[in-house]
């Protein structure tokens, strides 16, 4: 059992479940304060004790009952079906009576009867037994190195004969024979026999159902991470209706973390100057001496943003992520300005407040009601008229963030326009889903605007994305 | 204290707390092993319930420490209480001069003064916070940390000194130890991934969501005098209404106000204007609402196919007796 215990540990952590060495310990030691009959306490007393994140839940149950229920069961179901194959009036208790019988007599004769552990347990359906030798056989075969579909067969093959199973069979036949001459009756010795095949078929099955399982398993994690890094890495242009569901997650989730953040770092700017005022006051009680120190308390920095989100055609796919990563953004923050342009540049701030994610990106995908989004993209025109209408909105405070390719259709770029921002604002930070390589070519002008940007960085997948969201907020 | 998982869901069951086994077990192990309980789900599942009812059948005193944004050690642990240690220093002004008399240098005053120093640090003036509290306590306590998620990094790791001895050193004291481990439950919201470290030395119960049976039962033990058929459609509205992509998701506390605001209405059927009307006890928010309303067909829908004759007069005269 404690191996078994281990060996489930470690497929736990193989599937990416962190379980520290303290806690496999807590999952002995709560084990052995339980009655482990019921296979549902044993589940929630693993679970209690190795799984402490909640979205790691469904994995572990995925992995419980591939590990732990199924096999001993379909063990049972191989054999119970080997037993009713045999005809209507077979009786196993009978048959193995007769067998007893027949053991007692032949032993009498004082032959020896040199059967195998395996042959015992096939004898007298030992399950629990069979379920060991099949996992130690396993193991020496080195069924956790299997890989792929083709070498469930390999495997089963080695398996059996690791368990010696045809030997197993060879002794149970011998033993039919032998009942035979000691005055068995013929029919039941073919009866015998024919169980004897019955059981050897049914151990193969069992043994290659273990070793499919084992393949699953295996399986498991590696598909689970291959499609979590992959997702990571993949660009915005690419993405499954599937993926895009995954991909709202790790937004939301790169979005908790910059609260986190923002929440320490407002802890540590708290404190400021002493209060002296407040401080007398507050230690009258104490005679006037200063038994309480009061600071004043630093006013709390919140970050102001203005986001500028291109939605032309050219970038539809990342804009559709970064509208998404804009509208968690103002989620979090309180002061925040969104705006999408094409060549008009509209706010789409109030829209995002009032309406659900979705339906909030796909307006504004269609340009929010206040601008046309079937023009071709003009960032100086944008620019120029942010810079006549809104220029307001930016203080040293705030942060602009444009998500742009900054592809200009050859108009004129109006780089005065983001230098006048710029000057005015804490940071302009410029996202472009095109590598910097191609920053400038083209109807890029890319290079006009990277004077006045503090910081700009290629952002096409998730993993960039929440390189620079660090950045963004220390 | 328990004997086993089926005694703890006995016990607990008892306190009107109904739950299936997976909160037995844990609950359980959680006395067998002295190990503190982290408690997360969503909102209104009954968390903090939890650790309030084990409380109530274990007959541990509850001390309860709420997190929140700031809380520091002074608020949670223990501080010294400044006032009582000056009126002390004042009544006793003459005991010190007395104490003085014959000290020829200042050297010999200071000295003197620093023997008796630790009269006024001592566990006289010592404010003791609900961790202390719970740790000094003469019996055996139950200590609920509510909220923990709310709470500071900076408090996370101090409370993991606690959590792991059980004692407390306070620098001019001394070292405290615990006369009893309490029974630890922390709660958590999920506003913030609590540390690997702190995750280690507790236990882990999710709490989600009851299935439609488990909730029926719920109601009936927390709702007494609500009719079967009124309760089983009340829950099934509810199932379907958490599978909508809502804002905030309706848990079991929306389920039993809006069980207890229809019972009042003396309504014996859900309709769907009923419903409707009411609708506002369960979604919080004014896009909920009308999401909800949007979908009201489809989720009432299923429900009237089940019963042969739903009477929807019954309700008519119900809404009128609360106008009048």
């Amino acid at each position: 059992m404690q191996e078994k215990i281990v060996a489930f540990t470690n497929l736990l952590r193989k599937s990416g479940i962190r379980v520290s060495m303290a806690e496999s310990i807590d999952a002995f030691v709560s084990l052995d304060e339980l009655s482990l009959d019921d296979r549902e306490v044993f589940r929630d007393a693993l679970r209690a004790t190795m799984v402490k994140r909640s979205e790691d839940i469904p994995t572990f149950d995925q992995l419980f009952d591939l590990y732990w229920s199924a096999f001993y069961d379909n063990l049972r179901g191989a054999f119970d079906q080997a037993v009713g194959s045999m005809g209507g009036e077979f009786d196993l208790e009978k048959m193995l009576q007769a067998i007893q019988q027949g053991l007692q007599n032949l032993q009498g004769e004082a032959q020896e009867m040199d059967l195998s552990e395996l042959a015992k347990a096939l004898l007298t359906q030992d399950l629990s037994q069979l379920e060991q030798l099949i996992r130690q056989a396993a193991q020496g075969a080195g069924t956790e190195r299997i890989e792929n579909m083709l070498q469930i067969g390999f495997f089963t093959r080695r398996t059996l004969e690791q368990m010696d199973a045809e030997g197993a069979g060879k002794q149970l036949r011998d033993l039919a024979r032998q009942l035979r001459e000691s005055g068995l009756p013929d029919a039941q010795v073919d009866a015998l026999l024919e169980l004897i095949d019955k059981f050897l078929e049914a151990l193969r099955q069992a043994v290659r159902n273990y070793t499919e399982r084992e393949l699953q398993q295996r399986n498991f994690d590696y598909m689970e991470k291959f499609r979590r890094e992959s997702l990571l890495e993949k660009s915005f242009y690419n993405l499954t209706e599937e993926e895009i569901r995954k991909m709202r997650e790790v937004v939301a989730r790169l979005a908790q973390r910059i609260k986190n953040v923002l929440s320490i770092r407002r802890r540590r700017l708290k404190r400021g100057k002493l209060d002296l005022h407040t401080m007398l006051r507050r230690n009258a009680g104490h005679g006037g001496v200063p038994f309480e120190l009061i600071f004043k308390q630093r006013r709390k920095d919140r970050p102001k943003l203005v986001i500028l989100c291109d939605v032309s055609s050219s970038v539809a796919n990342v804009s559709r992520f970064m509208l998404q990563f804009m509208y968690s953004l103002q989620e979090c923050f309180t002061k925040i300005r969104s705006f999408v342009f094409v060549a008009e540049l509209g706010e789409v701030t109030p829209l995002f407040k009032e309406r659900d994610i979705s339906l909030a990106i796909d307006r504004a995908l269609e340009g929010g009601d206040t601008i046309n989004v079937y023009t071709r993209s003009n960032f100086g025109h944008a620019f120029h008229y942010f810079w006549q209408n809104f220029l307001a909105a930016v203080d040293n405070k705030t942060t602009v963030l444009i998500l742009g390719d900054a592809r200009n259709n050859y108009n004129d770029p109006r780089a005065w326009c983001l230098r006048d921002i710029h000057n005015k604002a804490k940071d302009v930070v410029w996202l472009n889903p095109e590598s910097p390589s191609a920053w400038g070519f083209g109807d890029s002008v890319m290079d006009k605007y990277l004077p006045y940007v503090d910081l700009a960085e290629e952002c096409r997948n998730l993993k960039q994305l929440s390189r620079i969201v660090d950045r963004l907020v220390l | 204290m328990f004997d086993s998982v089926e005694d703890v869901v006995g016990q607990l069951g008892r306190q009107g707390y109904i739950c299936g086994k997976n909160i037995g077990t844990v609950v359980y192990l959680a006395t067998m092993l002295e190990k503190p309980v982290l408690v997360e789900g969503p909102a209104g599942v009954g968390k903090t319930e939890l650790a309030k009812v084990v409380s109530a059948a274990s007959g541990r005193p509850l001390i309860r420490l709420q997190c929140y944004e700031g809380l520091d050690e002074a608020k949670a642990l223990y501080e010294w209480e400044y006032s009582k240690q000056l009126l002390y220093t004042q009544i006793l002004k003459e005991k010190f001069a007395e104490a003085m008399t014959g000290a020829t240098t200042l050297k010999d005053a200071a000295d003197r003064v620093g023997r008796e120093d630790s009269v006024f640090f001592s566990e006289r003036f010592i404010v003791p916070r609900p961790l202390l509290r719970a740790i000094q306590s003469p019996e055996p306590t139950l200590l609920l940390i509510d909220e923990v998620d709310k709470s500071d990094p900076e408090f996370e790791a101090f409370l993991l000194e606690v959590l792991s001895d059980f004692q407390v050193t306070v620098p001019e004291v001394g070292t405290l130890k615990a006369n009893h481990k309490p029974l630890v439950f922390l709660t958590s919201n999920d506003a913030r991934e609590m540390s690997d470290a702190l995750k280690r030395r507790c236990l882990h119960l999710y709490i989600d969501f009851p299935g439609a049976e488990l909730e029926v039962r719920i109601l009936e033990a927390k709702v007494p005098g609500i009719e079967q058929r009124l309760a089983a459609d009340l829950v099934g509205m509810m199932q379907r209404l958490r599978k909508l992509d809502l804002k905030k998701t309706p848990s079991i506390s929306e389920t039993l106000d809006w069980a207890r605001a229809l019972l009042a209405l003396n309504a014996k059927e859900l309709d769907e204007g009923l419903v409707r009307d009411t609708l506002n006890v369960i979604l919080k928010y004014e896009g909920d609402i009308k999401k909800a309303q949007g979908e009201l067909g489809k989720l009432l829908v299923k429900k009237a196919e089940e019963p042969a004759a739903p009477a929807p007069p019954a309700a008519t005269p119900a809404k009128k007796g609360v106008l009048h």
